[in-house]
């Protein structure tokens, strides 16, 4: 064992740690009188102690055990046994006879070697002394119970020394810049020295300063020195503290600073623990200042993203700051003060200014740094996405909202909402990371603005899907035209008033199918189910009953061709017919017109096959849905004529005679006026011309005349003469809706009296609650009271006798 | 035994002598006597009409009344007798209405006059005569008064006793509503009732009908109207 001890402690550093952990061993099992401490004890200690293990030498080593002395003479002594036990194969101890003194003036010359060495250290000079002889000295003072005495002397050696430098930093003439410097270099060269001095004086540090709790460790001694008679002297302090905080400014205004000299001056402050209070407060205040100043004023100078920019810009250079010379404990105060003062503080003036602009700009990065920056702040969100669900609902009006019902912009109005709703669906997934409460917020407002105008925005949507649907339109593919109609889905389902959208789709639904004219029976079915999907069967069974009536149609038609060909038929005549069942399709007003008997033949061979089929039906036709094509023979040639049934009676007169009055048409005819005055107009005044009016004209007047057209040209073949139809809409478009209008009354009527039979006794808010509840389309309160009034007359519910606004269901 | 003597006196004069006995026998005259009562009846109804007062005897009751037809005093006595239908009493509903009064002849009934008359200020009893008077005005198997009864009606029960009652009649006379149900017409005495005189109290969004709501919206811009052009001048 201590044979392998001595060849370790050669070296100044691994020798101190092996002293410390033995130390610590020693202190606590010496009382109790270990064997593992015996075996050390003989070599180091005093001869006396050292035979045996008696109670007083007992005592000694506690002594020792406590005092720093053990660890010089362990090495010195040790080193004799060493010798001694090369000589002599048996290692024998004996007592040294006597007890070895230490010259009279022993302390005094050593600390004036030491104190020297310290001078020389202070003044830059070399060490006379060899580092490790100082060593030793310092080692040997502590192991005679010098070691109090030694450190008061050291200290005051350092703290005259530090005094001295204390002068310099008054000086007034410094520059602050310069000031920084000096005080960098002699803290700097202060680490130095008292690192060496530390070094030197390690044993000291390692057992008196350790043991003692009322005396710091030497390196603290001398930041404590440092701070006390250098730094905490107010003018130097204010000063150094002045100094920094110009400097970072001047970085902050764009100038290269030296970032070297802030990190190590911040870090004397961090080391003299002086950073929170001497520095980061007053740092903090003036980032607090100058940000805030510079958000007044930019926001009053730059466009907001411009600004955003800037903030954005600003919060990287103070992580960088962070990152190079701040400490790392300033991080959080003081990226939420540049956050507080650039951003939280212009939280609405941004909103204002510039989201509606950068919204409507489409400025995609920008838009994304504003999200980014406003997720920072409190609240900086949610006032985001109000602002955001304003310009929805702003921007969405100006679409809907159509004060002169100008059909021209009508007609554009679900283009643009659908161009709307990608712009904003981009937005929201590039900038605002797809946020739920976005999303939200955008169907809000979407169904919000939407709603604003009632029934028209349904109808549109209606005629939109029937454009897209009806044949003719080769501009979109079908995996193009089932997107959109995806699309124009989403906006469907924003509407309240889905009944209006149905009635609409209906009738042109209608139409399509009955001219023919659906541009595929895919697509039709595709929107069909979507529809289903979104409202359920009960909304799209009449829809599909319609379909259903012209498959069955279909095949009705191929047996009554099987049929007439059986029978003779009267003329080659072809006719085609289409069984609508009643209630799935839109109504018809029925008109009465004469048909050429030839027509009214063929209606009746046809009944009397329909009703043999299925008796007990009532077949009612209908003159105005019907079209027919003719052969037509004129000077340049033979052509077919493309023509409603009404068009074909009037010009099936002309195979009688060349001229007829507008009133002769009429008597034969007895189309009904206007349609015939439009007729007559699509006939002689359109494009195709196949008749001539006297006088001639673009509208028709009672006492007009017709005349054949023989010269009439043409470069196709077949010719499609359409109806002149404007007038016709805008009736058909009342009639729809004052259907839609009905319809909710009975749904309001039947929603009441379901709700109050489950409850039987309501309070007139609850009611109305309960019926906004219910009810999928649009109301005003007055409706419902006006029902509910109509309810109560007929006896269905009672208002309270005493409490006015209450009612009860009557059974 | 006063009863009957009273009962032979009053069948011979019912005009003359009630004045003394009220000054004389005051007591003895105030008991009711249901024959009495009925004969009193007798003299007032006619055979045409089943037995019942029709208008005929309405018209000379009210002359030996001494009142109007048109008199409040009548709707509050019909209140009582609770009677079916203008114009006409039954015995039944007689004897029901001047047994709750008390009275047997045209002088005690006259002198109840003034107690009948109190009895409107009391809030319920006006409400109840209130409400009879709909459904007593009634015609036969209509369920709604017409407007010009609607408005006689109610100018008889509410003029006086609410301040908007002309600017109401008003309304009602110009409004596209061709009559008032019993909803209406009951929510009108509520409305009179609970209704500030400048509406400030009143909520839209309350269970008033629909008539109340344009009335209040027919009145607020009149006011309105009024009042701009009273800066005008």
């Amino acid at each position: 064992m201590p044979l392998s001890y001595i060849s370790q402690s050669s070296g100044l550093r691994e020798d101190r740690q092996q002293n410390e952990d033995i130390v610590e061993p020693k202190k606590r099992k010496s009382s109790s009188g270990s064997n593992t401490c015996n075996s050390k004890r003989p070599k180091e200690d005093s001869p006396s102690s050292a035979a045996g293990m008696t109670d007083n030498s007992l005592d000694a080593q506690r002594k020792t055990a406590l005092g720093p002395q053990n660890n010089g003479f362990n090495r010195n002594s040790s080193h004799i046994a060493h010798t001694k036990g090369g000589s002599v194969k048996k290692l024998v101890i004996k007592n040294l006879k006597e007890k070895p003194t230490l010259p009279a003036n022993y302390q005094q010359d050593t600390w004036e070697k030491l104190k020297d060495a310290v001078n020389a250290i202070h003044t830059q000079r070399s060490i006379n002394a060899s580092l490790e002889e100082l060593y030793q000295a310092v080692e040997n003072l502590c192991s005679h119970k010098m070691s109090a005495q030694l450190y008061v002397q050291l200290k005051a050696v350092c703290e005259d020394h530090i005094r001295s430098k204390a002068n310099q930093f008054l000086e007034e003439y410094l520059h602050r810049e310069q000031f920084l410097k000096l005080m960098n270099s002699c803290w700097q060269v202060h680490c130095g020295q008292m690192t060496m001095i530390r070094s030197i004086f390690l044993f000291l540090d390692r057992t008196f300063v350790l043991q003692t709790s009322s005396v710091t460790s030497l390196w603290d001694m001398g930041l404590d020195l440092f701070r006390m008679n250098i730094v905490s002297n107010p003018v130097v302090q204010t000063r150094t503290i002045g100094g920094l905080l110009h400097l970072i400014e001047r970085e902050r205004n764009g100038e290269a600073v030296d970032r070297q000299l802030l990190k190590s001056l911040l870090r004397m402050l961090c080391d003299l623990q002086i950073y929170k209070e001497a520095f980061e407060v007053q740092f903090l205040e003036a980032t607090d200042r100058l940000y805030g100043a510079e958000g007044q004023r930019l926001m009053q100078e730059r466009e907001v993203p411009e600004y955003i920019a800037h903030v954005d810009k600003r919060l990287n250079e103070e992580s960088e700051r962070l990152l190079h010379y701040l400490d790392q404990s300033t991080r959080k105060p003081l990226i939420f003060c540049v956050e507080k003062q650039l951003i939280e503080q212009h939280l609405h003036a941004l909103l204002q200014k510039g989201l509606d602009m950068m919204l409507e700009q489409n400025r995609v990065d920008d838009l994304a740094l504003l999200y980014q920056l406003l997720s920072r702040v409190r609240d900086g969100l949610k006032e985001l996405y109000v602002a955001f669900a304003s310009y929805i609902k702003k921007t969405g009006r100006i679409f809907v909202i159509n004060n002169d019902n100008d059909p021209e912009k009508d007609k554009d109005m679900v283009q643009q909402l659908l161009d709307f709703k990608d712009k904003i669906d981009n937005i929201i997934a590039v900038c605002f990371n797809k946020n739920e409460k976005f999303i939200n917020v955008m169907k809000e407002s979407f169904e919000n603005f939407i709603n604003q105008r009632q029934n028209k925005p349904a109808e549109v949507i209606a005629k939109y899907v029937d454009s897209k649907l009806r044949a003719g339109n080769k501009e979109s593919t079908e995996e193009e035209l089932e997107r959109l109609l995806d699309k124009i889905m989403v906006l469907f389902r924003f509407i309240h008033g889905k009944d209006v959208f149905e009635a609409f789709y209906k009738k042109d639904l209608a139409k399509r199918l009955l001219v023919g004219k659906s541009a595929s029976v895919d697509a039709e079915k595709s929107m069909l189910s979507k529809l289903k999907q979104e409202c359920g069967g009960g909304f799209t069974s009449k829809l599909e009953g319609m379909f259903k009536d012209m498959e069955l149609s279909k095949d009705i038609m191929l047996a009554f061709k099987q049929h007439v060909a059986n029978t003779k038929s009267p003329d080659n005549i072809e006719l085609m017919v289409n069984v609508l069942t009643m209630g799935y399709w839109p109504t018809y007003t029925p008109m009465e017109v004469n048909l050429p008997e030839e027509m009214i033949k063929y209606q009746e061979i046809f009944s009397k096959f329909y009703h043999a089929k299925h008796s007990g039906r009532k077949l009612q036709w209908q003159p105005n849905l019907g079209h027919c094509v003719l052969k037509a023979e004129f000077d340049a040639g033979r052509k077919e004529l493309q023509v409603s049934l009404f068009q074909a009676l009037c010009l099936l007169m002309f195979n009688d005679s060349n001229e007829f009055s507008l009133e002769e048409i009429r008597e034969a005819t007895k189309v009904e006026i206007t349609e015939l005055v439009r007729t007559m107009q699509s006939l002689a005044c359109g494009k195709a011309r196949v008749l001539h009016k006297s006088p001639k004209g673009k509208d028709v007047e009672t006492g007009d005349r017709f005349i054949f057209n023989n010269e009439f040209r043409h470069k196709l073949f077949r010719i499609k003469i359409n109806q002149i139809q404007m007038k016709e809409t805008q009736e058909e478009n009342l009639n729809t809706t004052e259907r839609v209008f009905q319809d909710r009354q009975y749904q309001v009527d039947a929603a009441i009296v379901r709700i109050m039979k489950m409850r039987k006794t309501l309070t007139h808010n609850q009611l109305i609650a309960e019926l906004f509840d219910q009810l999928k389309f649009p109301v005003k309160s007055t409706d419902l009271k006006k029902r509910i009034e109509s309810l109560i007359d007929r006896d269905y519910m009672a208002r309270d006798k005493e409490t006015s606004n209450q009612y009860h269901y009557i059974a | 035994m006063p009863p009957r003597k009273k009962r032979s006196s009053t069948a011979e004069n019912e005009v003359d002598k009630p004045k003394k006995r009220l000054c004389s026998k005051k007591s003895a005259d105030s008991s009711f006597s249901v024959k009495r009562c009925t004969t009193w009846f007798k003299t007032y109804c006619s055979a045409e009409n089943d037995g019942s007062i029709g208008p005929d005897g309405m018209e000379k009751f009210c002359k030996d009344l001494g009142v109007e037809p048109e008199n409040i005093v009548m709707l509050v006595l019909a209140y009582r007798m609770e009677a079916k239908h203008m114009g006409y009493f039954t015995l039944n509903e007689w004897l029901k209405g001047m047994t709750y009064l008390q009275c047997d002849s045209i002088e005690k009934l006259n002198r109840k006059f003034d107690v009948l008359n109190a009895s409107l200020s009391d809030s319920v009893t006006f409400r109840n005569v209130y409400r009879f008077a709909f459904e007593f005005s009634l015609e036969n198997g209509i369920r709604s008064l017409d407007k010009t009864t609607a408005i006689e009606l109610m100018n008889l029960l509410l003029d006086g006793r609410w301040s908007l009652s002309k600017e109401f009649m008003q309304f009602l006379e110009q409004s596209k509503f061709k009559g008032m149900n019993k909803d209406q017409w009951y929510n009108v005495y509520e409305f009179s009732h609970h209704i500030l005189p400048d509406l400030s109290n009143y909520d839209e969004d309350g269970a008033w009908p629909v008539l109340l709501d344009e009335f209040v919206e027919w009145h607020r811009q009149r006011s309105n109207k009024t009042s701009e052009t009273g800066v005008d001048c």
